[in-house]
């Protein structure tokens, strides 16, 4: 092995583990505000994918049926507990998140766009199509389940994503897609031969950490956020909303599944099922931080990412034996670190 | 005289209406990977049971169709539901090796004879008392490959790099591939891996490129194989590129675009069928196939997974009226004697090319079901 | 013995053989798929749902055990039987190795750590050319038993119907057992069974090793019921399916296997039969239809679908608990565990001191305990009670100092350790198994005192130890006034007796000194008086207490001695008159010199 394909692996390996980076930060994330182990964060990215791929294909984006009856279904769901409760306040923000927004976007999706419209309105279509199902999402899987212990909200999600994966392959077929390359003019980059795409996605891995850990860690509303998750009950007291908090969290990782899905749709070839995968070793990130650390969470991707590269270099064939096998040394070495970071509650 | 001529007709009739087969409904079942893995194979298959044959010889076809999800377990339990509860006369499928290998006990058990839709030869060869009630329509991955490294041969090629699936697909042609090139004294200087879900396969395509080779070869099926071809394009590699015949189906082209250009891959005729000579045995049958497949919704254009099961039907369309004269659908003797007459099929003119069935050859193909096609400015172009 | 309680055992009995002679091919296929899938869920409910531990790895163990198996039996022509031991040697070796290495570790890093380990054994096995790589090995002979045939499925069904009724049984043997209660606490938190001598650490890898046996037996049926292996069926997603029936059935019982497995097995068919007549066959919706219907199932029934199953089969009332436990059994628990000499002394603590960092939380500590005594340990919040509370019952180690217990050095020494030489304690934070009943809860303060092991447990050879521990228990909620309660599940008692709960735990180690950690934490005033009564019980009968607490008029009226504490120091020691006019104590707990 020389400089230039150790260099190359380098960036290879950099490069699938920001991807990894992203959905490990969303997945802690998620679990930091609501104990759930976000299993189905991949299916944000391969429908985000999957949709833009459609339009461009001249196919109506299938998707906006799911989100539409979501839509509805959760509305209703909504509505049936106000009246129960005989409790209208706040009534208008929640059809608003719950009818109005993903409505809107699946309007904009199947009417406002086509194969001839600029690909960043292909884009963010997607991206708003995409990110209209975290709330829904929330409101009708999670919120029955609120009293539920963590690993039956983790086999929720593990169900969530049968369906979800499922109806991927009905909307979007067995094959896969490609998003087209986009040719963006960088000299300093090319002479560092390093693909846009991959700096982008870099960039953003980067940008997301330090967002969260400033956000979480450091902000008044970041706190509360990860109150809710340790004690409902209290959060409730002082007023913070463990449902809403809970649809803002699916909100915001439905949006990096979804720019995340933008950002390496060019880059490799995505089905309905490469969601899994990707969501499983951004669960290896995610655990290295302990469920808790975003810094962490974005090293360990990127351990993985690394160890991939390398493999597949040395020995493809027992490329997943070879990463896996050393995720548990590095386990060992962290529990050893942080012995609480672990703990289930 | 003529009252006795009367008498003895009428006799005649009566007998032949007592002793010859009572109408019954063939059942046939079809068991697929419409799901999971190995969707993109199945889900043709799936689509295309609706156009199939549903009359032979005077009697119904009932298609009892079952999606196994890729998984071997489903597949026993589908097949086991399919000969006990719906007595299966013929099982078409399963879709993959491992789970047509799987299922090769319980046909012999119950004497039910299968035609399977996978690739690898070891579902009929050697023939032993329990493969001799399994049959398969594609051709197998020794067929193909000989061609591919024929080709090679004829053009100068002198070593190959190897890339396939990490799995049963990528094993097989794995086994074959490497013996055959060996024999003719071509030079495999790598051999690597990636799953069908990776999202980058630079580290192989490193070494591979690393080994300077004339030819690569990648055994991979479907989109997935699109990744490591495009990876090479970028790697600015200039040699041939060869893959397999997994790759045949209209959005392989789609997803890798021009930088597919100039890739060899061994098809089956149907894949091409416009661009045969007319007095290709496969034209016909392949041109009749490709109308009905077309027609069906959302069926996009033709695809050579389907074209086995098509080839399947014809072979029962075939064999069936010979069957029916010794015995009614639904008995272990109807069994028999389909499994017998399909394995006498003789010069069966079909999408994949010409049949002959016998009995240590339970895949029939001869040099006419293969095709090398070259792909060129997003098209397949038959070359003679 | 009543009929009742071989009711189900025949009831299981007839179902099986009415499966057996009168099912289809097809259904005695699903009927031992399902009796399969349910033997390793056993293992996944013993390990998550009594144990609390989450693996996603029980589908390899499943394939170590199958290609073991397969292997040995096609290419080398071993036995049957000689391949069970294989199988099961095997995989238990296997998960000993792992659990070794990773059952230290907290929740989620054990879950991954299963994953990682089903993901290397699920390509290592494609890998392994000998094993038939990812294409399969066929040609296993079918299954030769002592001369007996199991070449049918009818056969075969039987034989697993067996197997999965020994599994349960033997699972139902080991959860009623001492080991059984050790493992239970394990989910109260690691410190529980630790403080009543049982290493938290070897109860885990014991239950990894005997999950991974059943999912190893599983393996073994599989692959001789089949004839045919690849590595399919024991991959990550099989994995998931498992842990998927165990929460869906239930995994807080045995039956939950049974349930979610056979839930599962018999949905995903009927769905594949119902689905295409009403969807048409332009999609397959199996997938989303099954994903559908179990979130409907979890937001209903989130603690599974067997509770509402076993509400019609058991009824949870107070019913009399009736042991009936040979005397001397019960007299040989409490042999070699003497009261000891009034007036010597128990406990010395003599200049302990604890740091965390830069903050002292115990500064030069030092006082004694003798035996009969009732010393209260007192002090305003923050002053390092709970502390030397930890640093004597060995779950923290002092940074300065000894501790002596009978006259030997425990300062340093484990929890485990420190039980075993005679101590018992309550927790500040009641740390009952709340879906254990209340005997049970008691029972396993009788841990050390019993000595049947993991085996002895499952195959139900302990039977006499376990009625003389029962009685034992029995005999303590007695004097703690609980025994009415033996049968209630521990989280229905309210806070007050689930404290005097733990008391009673307490006692069944026959301690020579009894650690009481605010036990009058949150009581009502009744409650207190309760609590108090059963303290002076104790003292009559000749038991030491060490107690630590803040309420003063609780304390004052039970304690012989009390020992103040403030900022981690001694700065009152005496009886309850002395202590109440110390002016330094006046000072500490009110804030003001008083006169």
């Amino acid at each position: 092995m020389d400089m230039q394909i150790f260099g190359l692996l380098m960036q290879d390996g950099i490069a699938s583990g920001a991807v990894y980076a992203l959905l490990a930060l969303a997945l802690v994330m998620v679990f930091t505000v609501t104990r759930i182990v976000f299993v189905p964060q991949g299916e944000f990215v391969s429908y985000s994918v999957l949709t833009i791929a459609a339009v461009q294909q001249g196919h109506a984006p299938g998707l906006v049926w799911p989100v539409a009856g979501g839509a509805l279904l959760a509305t209703g769901m909504e509505l049936a507990e106000r009246i129960r409760q005989r409790n209208p306040a706040g009534l208008a923000s929640r059809l608003l998140v719950l009818f109005i927004a993903p409505l809107a976007a699946c309007a904009f999706a199947r009417f406002g766009i086509d194969a001839n419209s600029a690909y960043a309105l292909q884009a963010l279509a997607a991206v708003l199509l995409v990110t209209a199902m975290g709330p829904l999402i929330h409101r009708i899987t999670f919120r029955p389940l609120d009293s539920a212990s963590p690993l039956v909200l983790l086999v929720a999600a593990i169900a969530l994503h049968f369906v979800l994966v499922g109806l991927g392959l009905y909307f979007f077929g067995p094959e896969g897609s490609r998003l087209p390359q986009q040719e963006w003019s960088v000299p300093l980059l090319a002479s560092l031969s390093i693909a846009p795409q991959t700096l982008m996605v870099v960039l953003a891995s980067l940008a997301l950490v330090a967002v969260f850990f400033a956000f979480f860690g450091h902000t008044l509303s970041g706190k509360a956020l990860r109150a809710t998750a340790v004690c409902r009950d209290g959060a409730q007291l002082v007023g913070i909303s463990p449902d809403r908090s809970g649809e803002l969290a699916l909100g915001i990782a439905a949006f990096i599944g979804a720019v995340s899905g933008v950002l390496i749709g060019p880059v490799t070839t995505i089905y309905y099922d490469s969601g899994f995968l990707l969501a499983l070793k951004g669960f290896v990130g995610a655990i290295v931080g302990g469920l808790a650390g975003y810094v962490l969470a974005a090293a360990g991707s990127l351990a993985v990412g690394l160890l991939e590269a390398f493999a597949s270099y040395g020995a493809s064939a027992a490329k997943e034996i070879i990463v896996f096998a050393l995720i548990v040394p590095l386990l060992v070495w962290r529990s050893m670190v942080d012995p609480h970071a672990g703990e289930v509650e | 005289m003529i009252q006795n001529k009367s008498f003895h007709s009428a006799l005649a009739l009566l007998l032949a209406l007592a002793m010859g087969p009572a109408a019954a409904d063939i059942n046939v079942g079809v068991v697929i990977s419409a799901t999971g893995p190995a969707a993109s194979v199945g889900s043709t298959q799936q689509r295309t049971v609706p156009i199939l044959p549903t009359q032979v010889g005077g009697e119904k076809i009932n298609y009892l169709l079952l999606d196994d999800a890729s998984d071997t377990s489903t597949t026993v339990k589908n097949v086991r539901k399919l000969l006990s509860e719906s007595k299966i006369d013929l099982l078409m499928g399963p879709s993959l090796t491992p789970n047509s290998l799987a299922v090769l006990d319980l046909l012999a058990e119950t004497g039910t004879p299968m035609i399977s839709l996978a690739g690898s030869g070891a579902i009929v060869e050697p023939m032993d008392a329990k493969k001799k009630w399994a049959f398969k329509t594609p051709q197998s991955d020794t067929h193909m490959a000989t061609a591919i490294i024929k080709h090679m041969a004829d053009n100068n090629v002198k070593t190959v790099a190897f890339i396939g699936f990490n799995d049963a697909y990528g094993e097989g042609w794995w086994r074959e591939f490497s013996k055959l090139a060996e024999l003719r004294k071509i030079q495999v200087v790598a051999n690597e891996r990636y799953t069908r879900t990776d999202t980058s396969v630079a580290g192989q395509v490193l070494k591979l490129v690393a080994a300077k080779p004339d030819a690569v070869f990648i055994a991979a099926s479907g989109t997935p194989a699109v990744l490591p071809q495009a990876t090479l394009a970028d790697r600015g590699y200039r040699g041939k590129v060869y893959q397999t015949h997994g790759v045949a189906n209209n959005d392989f082209l789609r997803v890798g675009g021009a930088k597919l250009d100039g890739t060899f891959v061994p098809a089956g005729p149907v894949l091409v069928a416009e661009q045969l000579p007319n007095d290709h045995p496969a034209k016909k049958p392949s041109l009749e196939f490709i109308r009905k497949y077309e027609a069906l919704p959302d069926a996009g254009r033709r695809s050579t997974f389907a074209a086995y099961l098509w080839d399947a039907s014809l072979i029962l369309q075939d064999a069936a009226p010979q069957a029916l004269k010794k015995a009614r659908p639904g008995t272990p003797e109807f069994r028999l004697a389909l499994r017998d007459a399909i394995e006498g099929t003789k010069d069966l003119h079909a999408t994949n090319g010409v049949y002959n069935i016998g009995p240590d050859d339970h895949i029939g193909l001869d040099q006419r079901s293969r095709v090398m096609v070259r792909i060129d400015k997003g098209e397949w172009k038959y070359i003679p | 013995m009543k009929l009742s309680c071989f009711a189900p055992a025949l009831v299981a009995a007839a179902a099986v053989a009415a499966v057996a002679l009168l099912a289809s091919s097809y259904y005695l296929t699903l009927a031992s798929f399902i009796l399969l899938y349910a033997l390793v869920v056993l293992g996944l409910v013993l390990m998550t749902g009594f144990t609390g531990l989450i693996s996603f790895g029980q589908a390899a163990f499943v394939g170590i055990g199958a290609y073991a198996a397969g292997y040995l039996a096609a290419v080398h022509g071993v036995p049957a039987w000689l391949t069970l031991l294989a199988s099961l040697s095997l995989a238990v070796l296997c998960a000993a190795f792992i659990g070794a290495l990773t059952l230290s570790m907290g929740g989620h890093y054990l879950s991954l750590a299963t994953l990682a380990w089903g993901v290397v054994v699920y390509y290592g096995l494609g890998l392994i050319a000998p094993l038939g790589g990812f294409n399969g090995l066929s040609g296993i002979p079918p299954l030769q038993l002592f001369g007996v045939s199991f070449a049918s499925e009818r056969s075969m069904f039987v034989l697993i119907a067996l197997c999965f009724m020994l599994a349960f049984r033997l699972m139902r043997n080991l959860l009623d057992s001492r080991m059984g209660r050790a493992v239970r606490a394990i989910r109260a938190g690691a410190v529980l069974p630790e403080a009543f001598g049982a290493s938290a650490f070897r109860l885990k890898i014991a239950v990894f090793c005997t999950a991974a046996g059943l999912a190893a037996l599983a393996g073994w049926l599989y692959v001789y019921m089949q004839r045919f292996i690849n590595p399919t069926p024991f991959g990550l997603h099989m994995s998931i399916e498992y842990l998927f029936m165990a929460v869906i059935g239930g995994v807080g019982s045995l039956g939950g296997a049974l349930a979610g497995a056979a839930v599962v097995v018999v949905l995903k068919q009927v769905l594949q039969d119902v689905l295409p007549t009403l969807l048409g066959r332009t999609g397959n919706f199996e997938m989303v239809v099954f994903g559908a219907l179990m979130l409907g199932v979890l937001a209903r029934a989130n603690t599974g679908l067997w509770p509402f199953v076993a509400r019609f089969v058991h009824r949870k009332t107070a019913k009399p608990v009736v042991i009936d436990a040979p005397a001397d059994a019960v007299a040989a628990l409490a042999h070699g565990r003497p009261l000891g000499v009034v007036g010597a002394t128990l406990l010395q603590v003599d200049g302990v001191m604890k740091k965390f960092g830069g903050l002292v939380a115990v500064d030069r500590m030092s006082f004694h305990v003798s035996t009969g005594e009732i010393v209260a340990l007192l002090g305003p919040n923050g002053a390092g009670k709970s502390t030397m509370f930890n640093l004597i019952t060995g779950v923290l180690p002092a940074s300065r100092g000894e501790i002596s217990f009978k006259g030997q050095r425990i300062d340093g020494r484990s929890a485990r350790q420190i039980a075993e030489r005679g101590v018992a304690r309550t927790f500040q934070h009641v740390k009952l198994v709340g879906d254990m009943t209340v005997l049970d809860n008691a029972a396993l303060g009788c841990h050390l005192l019993g000595r049947n092991g993991w085996f002895r447990a499952m195959a139900g050879f302990n039977g006499r130890e376990e009625r003389a521990i029962r009685a034992m228990a029995m005999e303590q909620l007695r004097r703690c006034g609980l025994d009415e309660l033996a049968s209630m599940p521990a989280a229905s008692l309210p806070l007050g007796k689930q404290r005097i709960l733990e008391i009673a735990r307490a006692l069944c180690a026959r301690p020579q000194l009894l650690l009481l950690d605010e036990p009058a934490a949150g009581l009502r005033h009744k409650e207190k008086q309760e609590l108090a009564g059963l303290m002076k019980l104790l003292r009559a009968e000749g038991v030491t207490v060490l107690i630590v607490d803040h309420d003063m008029e609780f304390i004052m009226n039970i304690a012989d001695r009390l020992v103040v504490m403030q900022f981690g120091q001694k700065i009152a020691e005496g009886s309850a008159e002395t202590v109440r006019r110390d002016p330094r104590v006046q000072q500490a707990y009110l804030g003001v010199g008083v006169a």
